[in-house]
């Protein structure tokens, strides 16, 4: 036990934390050819990219396709439209280069790693991002990472959509989202796919152990949901997620890296909107149930049949925005919690080379606060809480010194918009736990403050 | 200034403010741009120009030609408030005289709201400066040109039932100069923003 503590330390400082890291961190939502495509500035759908107003939450309920460019049209004879093309195409460009600074630098097999970091570029991004045909858009991103040093496919949203009014004038949005990640498709920031942070360094500490609806499984499955908008306010929305793995051409077998969800998952949402004056208020919960063949590790690969692993997520959000012409003031919250009961986890082969838990149920649960002001839209600041919690595993958290996957701190964010489409972050995030402790939480002595992180960000998009 | 106002509005009346009146319109393009209201303007100012967020203007039963008059000042850009620019200088670049003229015949047929009360002492110095204006800094009866209900006259737009905060944002936009409208700069001037609220509120809560 004791060599296999030592060799998960030393996975959990090297391998995981990064890893982590790079999970934690969301893709950007901040298109400019959506602005190009429905001629509205920014700041219709955004109070400041990427937190969505009421009027970029309808945008996207009905599926991007709001449009104003000139477009290739095609008709029958019979007058019925079978192309509307626009003369531009919905490209954008975006770019992020970052300076990240430890308060202590983290440790490597011989001594310390090099402290201050640059990544220029962090990440470059080419986005479709915009009307395909009437009814249907699309969110599609291209992303280049400099941690990877490959482009691979990031966020996707494709959609149908279509509006009905009602009787009485009520209106009902309703469509489909085909995506890649659960909550991508969603229309508030309060949910993990476009929650904040919005940017973090990709090698920060992130925020420890996650719920699987937490960005576990982004890019790595295929959802189709259905949606109802009723008269901008009730919001509901069922769907099916399924593995599907890139760099793989399947099928999906025990050769899989990563985990592999048995059969499809389903995923729901109900969210309430109410908006009055300049004000507006959302509640709302989500959640998902995956069934997860685990991967083993090298060597071992998952069975894919038999037992799985359940994680049933339930999380609540909420959400209140004032915007002003001067002021603009939000508020939001998110509250996840994960019940995981372990049936192929715990039987791993004791030779496994990852954490193999030690209980068959255990619990996990984020909780994610944070409040953003901003003057004219020029500049703002947003402080923000977090917290993990969960049950004591002396094995899938025997990596720890105590062995709790908690995480807690705090973030403070200043950020600079000269222009809408340019943003200038200096973030600073401050642990108070970290993987269970306060200090000494890789039992070599490291304290979560030794991992306070200044991230400082230029991030522009075009 | 009264007499002055009171003049620029005659003649405004008399050569009439849209140039080009919202006539009548084949089927077809009543049909595009009743799609259009529902489908596009509908997200903002709502499917039948009844707008929940005050930020957004109502529109049903405004005056035809007005509406058609801003829209064209919004696509050649020469309607420059800030949410003109921010929003509705895109919304209308394509649009076509025809759909414009269908679009403002439909919010102009659609029911308009019937008010909404607001603070009773607000309302009543607000609808004194409406009906008499204020003498003292030259500032015109309102109802001169918008009329003693406002509910518009001639091309002078409707206000009753109009959001009190879109109000009150216009006026702030007539007196900064930024909606370029020599009439309404002048009448605006004079207001302080106590008066502007008060008029707003008054026009919020007519029928």
């Amino acid at each position: 036990m004791n060599s296999y503590r030592a060799r998960a330390r030393q996975l959990s400082r090297f391998v995981l934390l990064p890893l982590l890291a790079g999970l934690a961190a969301p893709a950007a939502l901040a298109v400019p050819s959506f602005a190009r495509q429905t001629g509205m500035a920014c700041e219709a759908c955004h109070t400041v990219w990427p937190e969505l107003t009421h009027f970029g939450r309808v945008f996207k309920a009905n599926g991007y396709v709001l449009d104003n460019l000139k477009q290739v049209r095609g008709v029958t004879a019979q007058k019925e439209e079978i192309l509307s093309l626009s003369n531009l195409p919905p490209l954008s460009i975006m770019v992020q280069a970052s300076f990240t600074q430890y308060a202590t630098a983290q440790p490597d097999v011989t001594g310390r790693t090099q402290n201050g970091t640059v990544a220029f570029p962090q990440q470059v991004g080419l986005f479709y991002a915009g009307k395909i045909a009437p009814h249907v858009g699309a969110f599609l991103q291209l992303t280049y990472g400099y941690d990877s040093g490959s482009i691979g496919i990031d966020n996707t949203d494709i959609r149908f959509a279509d509006l009905k009014v009602l009787p009485g004038e009520q209106t009902l949005t309703y469509g489909l989202s085909l995506n890649n990640n659960p909550t991508v498709q969603d229309i508030w920031n309060t949910t993990p796919a476009f929650g904040f942070p919005y940017a973090t360094s990709k090698i920060g500490s992130g925020f420890g152990a996650a719920s699987k609806i937490d960005g576990a499984f982004a890019q790595s499955v295929a959802g189709l949901t259905a949606y109802a908008f009723w008269n901008e306010s009730l919001y509901g929305e069922l769907g099916m997620y399924r593995s599907a793995k890139q760099g793989t051409a399947g099928p999906l077998s025990s050769t899989t890296t990563g985990g592999v969800l048995a059969g499809t998952a389903p995923y729901w949402r109900l969210a309430y909107e109410h908006n009055w004056g300049r004000n507006t208020i959302e509640g709302g919960l989500y959640g998902a149930t995956f069934k997860e063949f685990p991967d083993f590790g090298a060597g071992f690969g998952q069975e894919l049949t038999g037992p799985s692993d359940r994680y049933q997520d339930v999380a609540e959000d909420v959400q209140y925005q004032y915007v002003g012409d001067q002021h603009l003031f939000s508020v939001l919250g998110t509250r996840i919690h994960e019940k995981q009961t372990l049936n192929a986890s715990i039987n791993a082969p004791a030779t496994a080379t990852v954490p193999i838990p030690a209980n068959l149920e255990n619990d996990l649960t984020t909780v994610r606060a944070y409040g953003t002001y901003y003057y004219r839209r020029k500049i703002g600041a947003t402080a923000g809480f977090f917290r993990t919690t969960g049950s004591s595993d002396a094995g899938l958290y025997a990596a720890n010194s105590t062995p709790k996957p908690d995480t807690s701190g705090w973030i403070a964010e200043i950020n600079y918009v000269p222009w809408l489409n340019t943003k200038f972050s200096v973030q600073y995030t401050a642990y108070s736990k970290y993987n269970g402790a306060s200090d000494n939480y890789d039992g070599s002595g490291r304290k979560a403050g030794d991992n306070n992180t200044l991230y400082i960000l230029a991030w522009l998009s075009y | 200034m009264r007499q002055l106002v009171l003049a620029v509005c005659s003649l405004l009346c008399a050569l009439g403010v849209g140039a080009t009146r919202a006539d009548d319109v084949d089927a077809f393009t009543k049909e595009h741009a009743a799609r259009i209201a529902v489908g596009t303007c509908g997200i903002c100012h709502g499917p039948a120009g009844v707008s929940k967020q005050p930020k957004y203007p109502l529109l049903a039963g405004q005056n035809a030609n007005y509406l058609a008059a801003q829209l064209k000042a919004f696509r050649s850009q020469t309607r420059g408030d800030a949410d003109a620019i921010g929003y509705m200088w895109g919304m209308s670049a394509t649009l076509e005289d025809g759909t414009i003229d269908a679009l403002s015949q439909y919010y102009a047929g659609q029911a308009a709201g019937t008010g909404r009360a607001g603070d009773s002492a607000l309302v009543a110095r607000g609808r004194e400066i409406y009906q008499k204006g204020i003498e003292d800094v030259g500032v015109p009866s309102c109802a001169t040109c918008h009329g003693p209900d406002a509910h518009g006259l001639a091309d002078f737009p409707r206000l009753a039932g109009q959001h009190a905060q879109y109000v009150l944002k216009q006026l702030g936009s007539f007196q900064n100069n930024m909606r370029n409208v020599a009439v309404m700069h002048g009448v605006a001037q004079g207001l302080k923003v106590d008066e502007m609220r008060a008029v707003a509120a008054y026009l919020e809560a007519q029928p």
